[in-house]
């Protein structure tokens, strides 16, 4: 040891000894066993993990991180959000002008805007592929049920976070979204101004109470604003601690998988862990194992968004015009699926009645799969219903999604994704007509009583097992699933506009 | 204090049972047979005002977010005199600035003056008046309205709106865009359509 290395580690230990190093930090950091339990139990921050760990939940390509990416994003945006907010003023006179300030003239500030624009965007699909990983794995069945729930709540909060984020820079981007989605919310049955059975007028409406006005304008902006920098994500922070909390207490849900050959005779890791306690028994430190896995996830993911965002600049479009509307005006692209459904259905439905009972059915898929099967590993040979399903439904949104954004041109005609755009294509919605009224109920009826009596018929035991209520209630939220392609096949290939029409109450179907 | 306690001295046993303790004879016919008794009901009472609070406080919650005013661009306005209108023309001369498209009809269908709302009907953007296709057009979704306001393709579920129309003593024409027309039926209502003569 050279003399200078001699003196380093004299002064070394005397910051170690000192009064103060040691009131922060209260044990050493020799890699003890004692130690690697301490760094999780005495760090409030790492104590949202279990001191130990299964091996089965350490596999990247068990969890894929998403979970703990997610929630690192939420913190990666509140950090520039929180430094975006001091360059930016919520009016309409400077919102925009603040907006390029933020582009052209304050220091790191693209960079900063582009890091939150293109960290939101990841954030919105890794929760929403972190929710399908969760499904996969049956990781919402008991004890997790509730769970489940905080994380489609929490999966909702970050859509509204992201959408109330896309008003802020007060382009013509931003207020064609917006105006798209608060008409959606004016089409609301019963508490639209515009919806089915409507009973208030549009200055007191849904639309009215979220921008403060009938149209698109400062108070709306204000809402928006306070929405997304304070309420929004209180709301976030208090269910995400519910939700860390509960991952914890339950216990992460990895399982360990038996050996190859005992897989391949078709052993379910459920059953060989009961016979094999050892297995599940077996422990490992969380530090460093999972802290290190998921510092290297958290690191690869700054490293991609750092990347794209000193080179993609997030959009900025024309100042806001709302006499001018830009076309095609796409929602943003998480809602193009639902604006995509738009040209088969009535706003009321596309934009209320749908998301309404994609959330509900989302939420209630714990407390209607009854299949015991497939905790804590990736299970689809013995939960062929529940993962076919799930996956039609990733499907249909994802599908819609992509063709709502690449093949949508002006007017909203289809074009192939490579086909350049035309103005002045006349337009395909031609020749549409309304099913008669009586042969529009007796086609709904219809569908709706075949869809709930062929399944009883042919699959009794599915029927059986599930009880008259929960069969009640899967099968509706199935077959509304179906009639989605339903009406696109009605549409497209009968030129149908709608099955019914009652044009008195806004009611089409 | 140099005083030391005292043990205590158990009370004397009562002679006779407490007052509360006796058997009272009760007048079956002076009780209220209640399904309840007193502690339910105050329990009851007591959540109830909870409830009632909470309640209430949510109610008053959404009706903060209705104000009485908002500061839109009025709703009432003049736009000059009928004759000012072309005959048979869609005029945009105002749709910047008010949202409106005033349509005079030509003389073989009465010679009117009518007011159309430049908001599609079916998610509110601003369609364009297409004078060499004789439609009105919407970019966003693609539906098409005739010069009358008659949805004829694309997704719109209804006609566009027309607003209230009425002529001032100055001779100009005041629209108010605030209230509107939907159905085609109040069309030819006097509010709806002005008369002028030729």
């Amino acid at each position: 040891m050279s003399k200078f290395q001699a003196k380093l580690s004299d002064i070394a230990r005397v910051i170690r000894t000192s009064k103060i190093w040691k009131s922060i930090f209260r044990h050493s950091y020799q890699d003890t066993p004692r130690n690697r339990a301490l760094m999780v139990l005495s760090n409030v921050f790492l104590h949202l993990h279990p001191v130990k760990v299964r091996p089965a939940s350490l596999r990247y390509r068990y969890t894929w991180g998403l979970g703990g990416l997610s929630f690192y994003l939420f913190l990666s945006l509140t950090l520039t959000g929180v430094l975006l907010m001091f360059y930016y003023r919520p009016t309409i006179e400077h919102a925009y002008w603040d907006m390029k300030d933020l582009r052209f003239v304050v220091p790191f500030g693209p960079f900063l805007r582009n890091m939150h624009r293109w960290s939101a965007h990841v954030m919105v699909l890794l929760v929403m592929f972190h929710m399908a990983s969760v499904f996969y794995r049956s990781a919402y069945k008991p004890p997790r049920e509730y769970n489940w729930v905080v994380g489609v709540i929490l999966l909702l909060i970050t859509f509204l976070l992201s959408f109330t984020g896309y008003l802020l820079p007060w382009d013509q981007l931003a207020i064609w979204a917006v105006t798209v989605g608060t008409n959606m919310a004016a089409n609301s049955p019963i508490l639209g101004s515009e919806g089915p059975f409507s009973i208030v007028t549009p200055d007191m409406d849904a639309r009215f109470i979220l921008l403060g006005s009938k149209i698109v304008g400062q108070s709306g902006l204000l809402r928006f604003y306070v929405l997304h920098c304070v309420f929004l994500p209180l709301i976030f922070i208090i269910l995400v601690s519910v939700h860390l909390w509960r991952v914890r207490k339950d216990e992460f849900s990895a399982i360990p998988l038996p050996p190859e050959e005992e897989r391949r005779k078709g052993v379910l890791p459920e059953e060989w862990v009961k016979k094999h306690p050892e297995a599940l028994q077996e422990k490992v430190f969380t530090w460093p194992n999972l802290v290190s896995r998921e510092f290297v996830a958290l690191l690869a993911i700054t490293a991609i968004l750092v990347i794209w965002s000193v080179f993609g600049h997030a959009p900025l479009e024309e100042l806001a015009n709302p006499n001018k509307t830009p076309n095609p005006s796409k929602a943003p692209w998480y809602f193009v699926g639902l604006q995509e459904l738009l040209v088969y259905f009535d706003p009321w439905m596309a934009g209320v009645v749908l998301p309404t009972l994609i959330l509900v059915g989302l939420i209630a898929i714990p407390y209607l799969d009854i299949n015991p099967t497939g905790v804590g590993y990736y299970n689809f040979k013995n939960r062929k219903f529940a993962t076919g399903i799930f996956t039609y439904g990733l499907v249909l949104w994802f599908g819609l999604i992509f063709i709502g954004y690449y093949m949508r041109g002006p007017g909203w005609e289809l074009y192939l994704p490579w086909e350049k755009w035309d103005h002045f294509r006349p337009t395909s919605q031609i020749g549409l007509h309304n099913m008669p009224n009586w042969l529009g109920l007796v086609f709904l009826l219809g569908y709706g009583a075949l869809g709930m009596l062929i399944p009883k018929i042919f699959f009794k035991d599915f029927y059986k097992s599930l009880g008259p209520i929960k069969y009640l209630v899967v099968m509706f939220l199935v077959l509304v699933m179906f009639f989605v392609p339903v009406k696109i096949v009605l549409r497209n290939v009968l030129k149908i506009k709608y099955i019914v029409s009652f044009p008195d109450f806004n009611l089409n179907i | 204090m140099t005083d030391q306690p005292t043990p205590p001295v158990p009370p004397p046993p009562p002679s006779k049972p407490l007052k509360s303790m006796q058997q009272v004879e009760v007048d079956e016919s002076k009780v209220w047979n209640l399904w309840f008794t007193r502690r339910e009901f105050l329990t009851m009472a007591a959540w109830g005002t909870v409830l009632a609070g909470l309640g209430g406080s949510a109610l008053g919650l959404l009706r903060y977010f209705i104000p009485r005013i908002t500061y839109d661009p009025p709703s009432i306005f003049k736009i000059g005199k009928p004759e000012d209108y072309p005959l048979g023309q869609v005029d945009e001369r105002w749709k910047k600035k008010y949202r409106i498209w005033v349509e005079r009809e030509s003389i073989e269908k009465g010679g009117g003056l009518f007011v159309i709302f430049a908001r599609c009907t079916h998610l509110g953007c601003t369609p364009n008046w297409l004078e060499g296709q004789n439609k009105f057009k919407c970019p966003c979704h693609g539906s098409g309205f005739r010069r009358t306001g008659i949805n004829f393709e694309g997704p719109a579920p209804r006609p566009l709106e027309r607003c209230k129309v009425a002529l001032a003593d100055d001779g100009q024409v005041v629209v108010d865009i605030s209230t509107r027309f939907r159905n085609p039926k109040d069309w030819n209502k006097t509010d709806a359509y002005l008369k002028v003569k030729v």
